[in-house]
Parts: structure tokens; sequence; C-alpha cells
């Protein structure tokens, strides 16, 4: 179930990648290209045979784990602030490319590195399941090495997740909105990701869902923001001089 | 809630006896898939009604009056408020009434003997606001006829015409539509019929005057005199005039803008994620 969940992820993000080389070349919002692509690549590297084949080729000792996280730091770094953009948030622009931001993702890297340099990183594992296992001071290490890896997308989110809300309840039109809902429900999902160490063991797999689902719902929601400015752009060729505007 | 489709059926044998849903839908205008959608819904629209009357030579109210939920539409109605037949008259042609009366050399020759020595249009609103509504409506013939009702903002004029503050509470109340959902509604320029009657209801205004705001009826199919508006219009003073022109003016301005906010912000997102 998990597996497939990945894979599907894993293909739905290089779909949306695919669809954005058109404007890639046209030179229209490359960095949706770009940020679609980072989270093929980061999707790819965080399951099981992917992982194992990319790290072995870096030398098996889970640096592909850490490269993992950095991605993942550039993709939510660069999707927030196109979507703080759009949705004209300043307040969450601010947060993540004002001080602060800077402050916080420099703080949250460094803290990564360290974890990552005191661990016994040896013997390539996904998700650093087999690290964790080698003793008590590694399994903590983990832990925390994990918490830092997820502090930063949450930080961002939590940044945008209130102008989503705003823009879920606007009067734009209902495709804008719902797009908006889906970026909100991802962003929750991956601001939830903080309270992974508060789910017991047992119910592993919910941690894999919320992450999953999260991808899942910023890819579709982007995509729905995209397919409705397709459709509005054909609407508008279709009745050229028609007022946009309600007559008095 | 829309009409049982068992009682439509009834209905539709009791005006077109012996004409196929083909041909029923043929002169009404009504598309054979929708209908037949909401015949296996079970549930017919009431403009569905409204078309087919329409087609044969019925009068829409006493069609919708055969059904249960609109019984109360059988028999005569309490005529429309002046303050409801305003509420009908298009912003535009408001503000054509403010230009109209406040030019009165346009219809100098129309009415040369009545304005003689008035030197402006204030002194026309005071003359009309003492005189009779019949005396009224020749004055103004002509050039500013008012174009049928609904106009693009009825649904919330007329709700704010017959609203003494409470009527959204009571409504709500009445149906178990929220507020914040009615409100909605009004601001789309829209209304359930049922709704529509709910409100007429609880103002204890006459039950057509939401039918015709949202346009499911015409003026004249709720039985308003021909030229009441124009007549309710020209009984108006000039401060009321000008005062209600103001309001509509005010409330599109603020509607546009919004509606402008919205298109800079659609923009702006696509401008970025499209």
């Amino acid at each position: 179930m998990i597996e497939t969940l990945q894979w599907t992820t894993l293909i739905v993000c290089g779909a949306a990648a695919l669809s954005r080389i058109p404007n890639l070349i046209h030179k229209k919002n490359r960095s949706l290209f770009y940020i679609f692509a980072l989270l093929t690549v980061a999707t790819l590297l965080s399951i099981k045979g992917p992982y194992a084949a990319i790290d072995g080729l870096l030398g098996n000792t889970n640096v592909a784990n850490l490269l993992l996280r950095f991605i993942i730091f550039g993709t939510i770094y660069f999707l927030g602030i196109r979507i703080a953009k759009a949705f004209g948030d300043t307040y969450g622009l601010q947060l993540i490319r004002g001080r602060a931001g800077y402050v916080v993702l420099a703080a949250i890297s460094a803290a990564l590195i360290v974890l990552f340099a005191l661990l016994d990183t040896e013997g390539s594992s996904a998700g650093m399941a087999a690290v964790s296992m080698k003793d008590e001071r590694n399994a903590t290490l983990v832990e925390y090495y994990g918490a830092a890896g997820r502090a930063y997308p949450a930080y961002v989110c939590l940044a945008i997740l209130p102008a989503m809300l705003r823009g879920v309840r606007s009067s734009l039109p209902v495709m804008l909105r719902l797009g908006a809902l889906l970026l909100a429900i991802g962003a929750a999902a991956i601001t939830l990701s903080l309270l992974f160490p508060l789910i017991p063991q047992s119910l592993g797999s919910v941690e894999f869902i919320i992450n999953y689902t999260a991808i899942l719902c910023f890819v579709f929601g982007l995509t729905l923001i995209w397919l409705a400015r397709l459709r509005a752009g054909r609407t508008v060729t279709a009745h050229p001089g028609r007022p946009s505007a309600g007559r008095g | 809630m829309p009409l049982p489709a068992k009682a439509f059926q009834r209905w539709l044998h009791g005006i077109a006896p012996d004409t196929s849903m083909a041909d029923v839908c043929r002169l009404s205008k009504v598309k054979r898939t929708t209908l037949a959608q909401q015949l296996v819904r079970g549930k017919v629209a009431e403009a569905t009604v409204v078309s087919i009357s329409r087609a044969f030579g019925v009068n829409p109210v006493d069609s919708l009056a055969y059904f249960e939920n609109y019984r109360d539409l059988a028999g005569p109605q309490i005529p429309p408020s002046p303050q409801e037949l305003v509420s009908q008259i298009a912003t535009v042609d408001l503000l054509r009434a403010v230009i109209a009366r406040s030019t009165p050399a346009v219809e100098a020759g129309a009415e040369a003997e009545a304005e003689a020595g008035t030197p402006a249009g204030l002194e026309t609103g005071a003359g009309q606001g003492t005189g009779p509504a019949g005396s009224a409506g020749p004055r103004r013939p002509g050039p500013l006829e008012l174009s049928p009702a609904p106009h693009a903002t009825s649904v919330k004029n007329w709700v704010d015409a017959i609203d003494d503050g409470e009527l959204r509470h009571r409504v709500s109340a009445a149906t178990g539509i929220a507020p914040q959902n009615y409100s909605a509604q009004l601001t789309a320029n829209r209304l359930a019929p049922e709704v529509a009657i709910a409100t007429s209801r609880a103002a204890g205004v006459g039950l057509t005057g939401g039918l015709v705001a949202t346009g499911l009826i015409t003026e004249e199919e709720a039985n308003w005199e021909p030229g009441a508006r124009q007549a309710a219009l020209d009984r108006l003073t000039d401060g009321e005039l000008t005062a209600l022109a103001g309001e509509r003016l005010q409330a599109l301005g603020k509607m546009l803008r919004r509606q402008e906010q919205d298109q800079e912000q659609t923009e702006k997102i696509w401008e970025n994620l499209g």
C-alpha cells in the first residue's frame, strides 16, 4: 500500500514536471518546472529501491538522505515564495524570505549537518531505518535528525497556511479556491508532520500517508490552478469583447 | 425544494393532456435532457413549470399554485409595496430619472406648462410629492421607458426594500438556511423560489415579489399593474430618489471594486503559479 502510494506520487510529480516543459521552453514561470522536478527527485529518493541505488553511487553512507533533506528544503523554499507571492501574502513572504526565514533555515540546516555527522551512517537505508536500529544513541540522533528535516518545511507551510485559508474563503473563481484548499491541506499535513514523534511505532504508516498526501495535494492544487488558467484563456478567446465586470 | 415529479406529471396532464413530452419540450424550449433528468430525480425545477406554462398560455403563478409547496400562491395577492416596486428598477434607470429630473429643459416641450417658472428640478419633485400617482405617470413619457425586471442586483435590492432589520433572521429561522448562505445568495443575485416565498412571508408582503425579483416570473405574470414601477418612481421625491440612486451607486461601486480586486488577485496567482 505504501509502495503504491510512493510510486503514484512519483508518477504524478513526474507528469506535473513534464506538463511544464512547454512553459519552460517559453520561459514562463520556469521555477514551477524546477519545483516539480525537485519534487520528483525527492520522491524518488524516498523510495527504497532508487534510494539504495543512488546512495550506493554516493558511497553507501546515507549521504543521499542528507541530500534528500536539502532538496526538500530547496523545493519548499521556492514553492513557499511562489505561493506567497501568488496569493499576495506579504507577511508570509516576509517570514520565508525575510531575516527570520533565513535564520531559521540556517539554524535547521546546521543542526541537520551536525546531527548527520554525529551519526554512524554506514549502510544505505531509506529513511535511515537501519541506522536508528544500530544502538540507543543512533536511535535518538536519528529521531532528532528527522525532526530537523521536518522542521523547515513545517515552518514554511505554517507561514503560507493563513493565506491559503483566506484564499479558500475568498470570492475567487471556484477552481482557484479549490486549488487553495488543496494547498492548504498539503500545508496543514506538512505542519502536522512535526507531531510525528508522538505517533506510536505501530502506526508508522500514518507518517507515510501524511507525507505523500501532502505532496499529492500540493501537486494537484498547483495543477488545478494551472488548468484554471488554461480554461480561462480559452474562454477569453471564445468571447472577445465580452465585459468581464458586472453590469449595473 | 423543487416540485415532485408525480405532481408535475399530473399537472402537465391537466394543461397539455394530448401532447407528447417531445412536443412539450419543443414548445416550451426546455431541453429534453434537462427535463428527463429532473423527472428521473423526481424533482422538477420551478423554472421548468414556468416555461411550460408560458408555452401553453397558462399563468405560471397559477401553475405553481397547483403544487403543495406553492398552494398559497392561489388567489389574490397583496399588491407590491412602493419600495418593492422601486427596488425592481435598474440602477441605470434610477440614474436616468435623476438626470431627467435635474434637466427640466429636455422635457420642456412635453411639459412646458408644468415646468414654467420653476428654476430647478427640485420644484418638480416637490410637486410630485404632493400630487397623486395617477397624475405623475403621464408626465414622464417616452424616453424614460424602464427596462423590465429583474436587473443585476434586483434580488438584494428587493430584500433590502422589505427588510425591517430582522427579516434575515426570521427567514433563516423559517427555512433553516444559514444567514451567511442567504447573504451569499443575495449577493449573487439568486434566490431559490421557495426561499423567495419564505422571504415574502416573513416580511408580510405579497408572495410573488421575490419571484419577480429573481426573474422566475414577469411583473405582468405576478399581476403587477402596468406602469406600477414607473408610478412608484414618480412618487419618489427628489431627495428620496437621489439618496436611493446614491445608495445603489455606492453598492455597485463596491461590487465592481471587489470584482476588480478578485480579477487582480486571479491574475497574480496565474502569473506566479499558472
